[in-house]
């Protein structure tokens, strides 16, 4: 019996009178590093925020370890254990990039804290400093993030992300704008994680993900149009056609 | 940039409290009239009040009159109507703008970020016309008179607040526990997550801070300590003048937060003793002064919208 | 309450409708504003009063109380031009709140600025004697001028929809009030568009301020409640609708009247309780998209 963590069940969006998915329903399994793929307008962003809780569907439901969260506020998701990134990519720009994290962090347990000395806070402190260096941010200074390199703010995003202790990590085009060496960096850091956690991506780019993905969905149109291995979803005669010219071997 | 301006500003940094204690222990000395140092100390903390809410969460009131209003009104109600102490009275003061702030705050949060700017003004327009029509208690367009304190007792000692020194580091004594309590809460976690909303909110929310919930707690925080800087304000002036609560009150915070530096711990007072001197200084000149307000201000948003002290801090290499 | 027929609740309601009809065109110039170039324009009552006292000035001038209807939204409109290509402008790209504040100190200079042209104290302005009067409308008799404001507003908001709806440049309006990109896009030099939008918004509302005068007190400080009430009305429609700004208006004006009506002292909260209904029931206004401008 496989494990499902996160289930969409008939989910459809609809932005006035633009349907954006059309009754999709996939269950991720935990512990596997699976891939949303599909061309440009397929839905895969709309797709993405469903699963991370920014809005709720029009219609279906998304459940979480066999839970119905649809509907739940998103400051909810990162306390049930659902981290996500931006697509474009989303930091406290003017706040440093140890800021950044610590303030990740805190979340977990200080909300509402009016009194304590944040300095003295040596948990948080240093659970901050050690998810900059497993993303390899660890020799960043103090200045603002929005002044580092394109490649470290995306790799600073994760770090955040990963700072409320998440089951389940879910990124949005984490590659985006980024060199190939950076891609590489990136791809590889994925893959480490996905060994701790779930992991699940967004990508528009087939070829990063058929090599190190166990599960791959791909959406068309806002319709699901293949969910398996990559070797099923490659022989998949209606991907074939979907993506003939834009796949290379 | 290193050297001494650097060292002192480090120093001040770590010590911002103890620095504007001792700074505001001589200030007086500095200023050509006594009144003019306790209206800075007065309308600093006003100012510093807004600029928790607006300077470090990144929300732009303009209803902060209210607050103002509530705790001079209330104050000075309790001891003319009441007969209250003066102490209780202060309390009373602070705890009806904490109130007005609770209800304002949960109104104006509501909606989008874009509305909150208006519908704070039209919130406090509303308690303007509220206390205004209240006259048996608010003295409606005359404002409340009577509020005479002699001889008060502080502790175990009698003082005589009549006498302007002792008047000033009497209500110096609130300011610098005022600024305490602030340092407190900007240093702490909850101080961090005011800032993280004003940089990036739905950042702030994915990382599971209700920032709504957030948000009231700042606004009613802001409006506390405002209201503590009214009821310094009626004990002071003797009397609450209606236009404390007029939407020019609101317009006054904002102006004195930009023209000293929002979200700086110091800005806010660098604000007000400009806001004052200037006031001071054209008002002799000209009966228009708040034509050259206008163009000063209008000034500071298209060239110095850090403000002077923040512009300052700038050059200093400290942000 | 003795004495209250349905007629006289009838013309308190038109009455309504006439107090409304300035509001309606206030929120529409602080809307189109809005809507286009995404700023809170807090000189907006000063436009107002400005356009008030240039009424007086052109009145004065011509003698002719149409040739002033014409002048004062050109006039005000013109330093709404002024305002936008010099001092708005240069704070596009910066903290979104820059041009909030911005137009709130220019607001001061406005005031004072009046106040040394014509005085502290406000300056009577008489209803035109064509238009002065009273007149039988079948519930009562009720002022002429005031239903000429009713006519003014409704031919105005006419001739913007068909303006908005039917023109080329109403359709580039439209297009950028849902998405200033797409705007730009199109290859359309959205400054030329947004200059245009600041002076018909500023313009409309120095012509609300002119038709308003004959109403109240013409003061340098009119437009300081004139701006809360404008507020209040947009919230309650909605920020960005034009429907919303004139489905509000009204309502808002006949909240006014008939809370006049019944609790007198009342009055002028009424329009805030209004607007703490609307935010508690539904905070994004009437008429307003939930989800815009977060």
């Amino acid at each position: 019996m496989t494990d499902v963590i996160l289930a969409t069940e008939g989910v459809s969006k609809q932005f006035g009178k633009f349907i954006a998915l059309n009754n999709i329903s996939v269950a991720f399994e935990r512990g596997k590093l699976a891939a949303i793929i599909g061309p440009n307008g397929a839905g895969k962003s709309t797709y993405f925020n469903i699963l991370s809780g920014a809005y709720p569907p029009t219609g279906g439901r998304l459940l979480y370890r066999g839970r119905d969260v649809t509907g739940l506020p998103q400051h909810r998701f990162a306390h049930i254990g659902i981290a996500k990134s931006f697509q474009i990519t989303n930091i406290f720009p003017k706040l440093s990039a140890f800021e950044n994290v610590r303030v990740a962090v805190q979340a977990r347990h200080r909300r509402y804290d009016l009194w304590t000395a944040r300095e003295s806070l040596t948990e948080v402190n240093d659970r901050a400093r050690e998810l900059l260096t497993m993303v390899g941010l660890d020799r960043m200074d103090d200045r603002a993030a929005e002044d580092a390199a394109h490649g470290e703010q995306r790799a600073l995003e994760i770090a955040m992300a990963l700072a409320s202790e998440p089951d389940l990590l879910l990124l949005d085009e984490p590659t985006a704008g980024m060199s190939p060496e950076e891609t590489q960096v990136m791809m590889r850091l994925i893959v480490k994680l996905s060994e701790t956690r779930t992991v699940i991506l967004v990508e528009h780019k087939m070829k990063l993900v058929m090599g190190i993905c166990e599960r791959i969905v791909v959406l068309h149109h806002g319709e699901l149009l293949a969910d398996g291995t990559p070797a099923e979803v490659r022989s998949n005669t209606d991907v074939k056609r979907v993506y003939l010219g834009q796949e290379k071997s | 940039m290193s050297g001494p301006g650097a060292t002192i500003l480090g120093f001040g940094a770590r010590h911002r409290v103890g620095a504007a204690a001792l700074f505001l222990a001589v200030f007086p000395w500095l200023m050509p009239y006594e009144a003019l140092a306790v209206n800075i100390l007065v309308l600093g903390l006003y100012a510093v009040g807004f600029n928790l809410l607006f300077g470090y969460t990144g929300l732009l009131s303009f209803g902060h009159s209210a607050f103002l209003g509530a705790g001079a009104y209330g104050c000075g109600i309790a001891l003319v109507h009441f007969q209250i102490p003066w102490f209780g009275a202060i309390v009373i003061g602070v705890a009806l703008a904490t109130a007005i702030a609770v209800v304002m705050g949960y109104l104006a949060i509501r909606t989008r970020g874009i509305y909150f700017a208006m519908v704070t003004l039209a919130l406090s327009q509303c308690v303007y016309y509220a206390f205004y029509q209240a006259v048996g208690l608010t003295g409606g367009e005359n404002g409340l008179r009577g509020i005479n304190l002699s001889e008060i007792g502080v502790l175990t000692l009698k003082v005589d607040f009549l006498n302007p020194t002792v008047k000033y580091y009497l209500i110096l004594a609130f300011v610098v526990f005022a600024l305490w309590l602030l340092s407190r809460i900007l240093a702490s976690p909850f101080g961090a997550v005011l800032e993280a909303i004003r940089e990036n909110e739905s950042r702030a929310r994915a990382c599971g801070y209700n920032v709504e919930r957030t948000k009231l707690l700042a606004f009613v925080l802001s409006g506390a300590f405002c209201g503590l800087a009214g009821t310094l304000s009626a004990l002071h002036l003797s009397i609450v003048p209606i236009e404390t609560l007029h939407y020019t009150t609101s317009g006054q915070a904002v102006m004195m937060a930009l023209l000293g530096g929002m979200g700086t711990f110091f800005g806010p007072f660098v604000g007000a003793a400009a806001y004052l001197l200037l006031g001071d200084v054209f008002t002799v000149l000209t009966s228009h002064w708040q034509l050259v307000l206008g163009i000063v201000f209008v000034s500071f948003v298209l060239f110095f919208p850090k403000g002077i002290w923040g512009s300052l801090l700038v050059w200093a290499g400290r942000r | 309450m003795s004495g209250l027929t349905i007629d006289l609740l009838l013309l308190q309601i038109v009455t309504g409708v006439a107090l409304g009809s300035v509001y309606v065109l206030l929120a529409i110039g602080l809307s189109l504003i809005f809507g286009m170039l995404t700023v809170v324009n807090f000189a907006h009552g000063a436009f107002y009063m400005v356009g008030a006292y240039c009424g007086v000035f052109f009145y004065g001038l011509t003698g002719n109380f149409w040739v002033s209807l014409i002048l004062v939204p050109l006039g005000v409109g013109t330093i709404g031009l002024a305002v936008e290509r010099f001092l708005v402008r240069p704070l596009y790209g910066r903290n979104i709140d820059d041009p909030l504040l911005l137009t709130f100190g220019l607001s001061y200079i406005f005031i004072e600025t009046i106040r040394i042209l014509f005085g502290l104290n406000g300056i009577p302005f008489s209803t035109p004697p064509v238009l002065s009067g009273t007149v039988d409308i079948g519930i009562g008799f009720f002022p002429l001028y005031r239903l000429f404001l009713i006519g003014a507003m409704g031919f105005l908001v006419i001739a913007l929809w068909l303006f908005i709806e039917k023109t080329k440049f109403g359709l580039i309006v439209r297009a950028g009030a849902r998405d200033p990109e797409i705007v730009r896009v199109l290859g359309v030099d959205v400054s030329r568009v947004w200059l245009a939008i600041f002076g018909l918004g500023t313009g409309i509302a120095g012509l609300s301020g002119i038709l308003a005068a004959p109403l109240q007190a013409v003061t340098p400080e009119m437009g300081i409640p004139a701006l809360a009430e404008a507020f209040v009305v947009t919230v309650v429609g909605g920020m960005g609708s034009l429907v919303g700004s004139i489905v509000a208006g009204l309502l808002v004006g006949i909240v006014v009247s008939l809370t006049s009506l019944v609790a007198p002292e009342m009055a002028k909260v009424s329009i805030f309780a209004l607007m703490a209904l609307v935010l508690l029931v539904r905070p994004q206004g009437l008429f307003g998209r939930a989800g815009l401008m977060g």
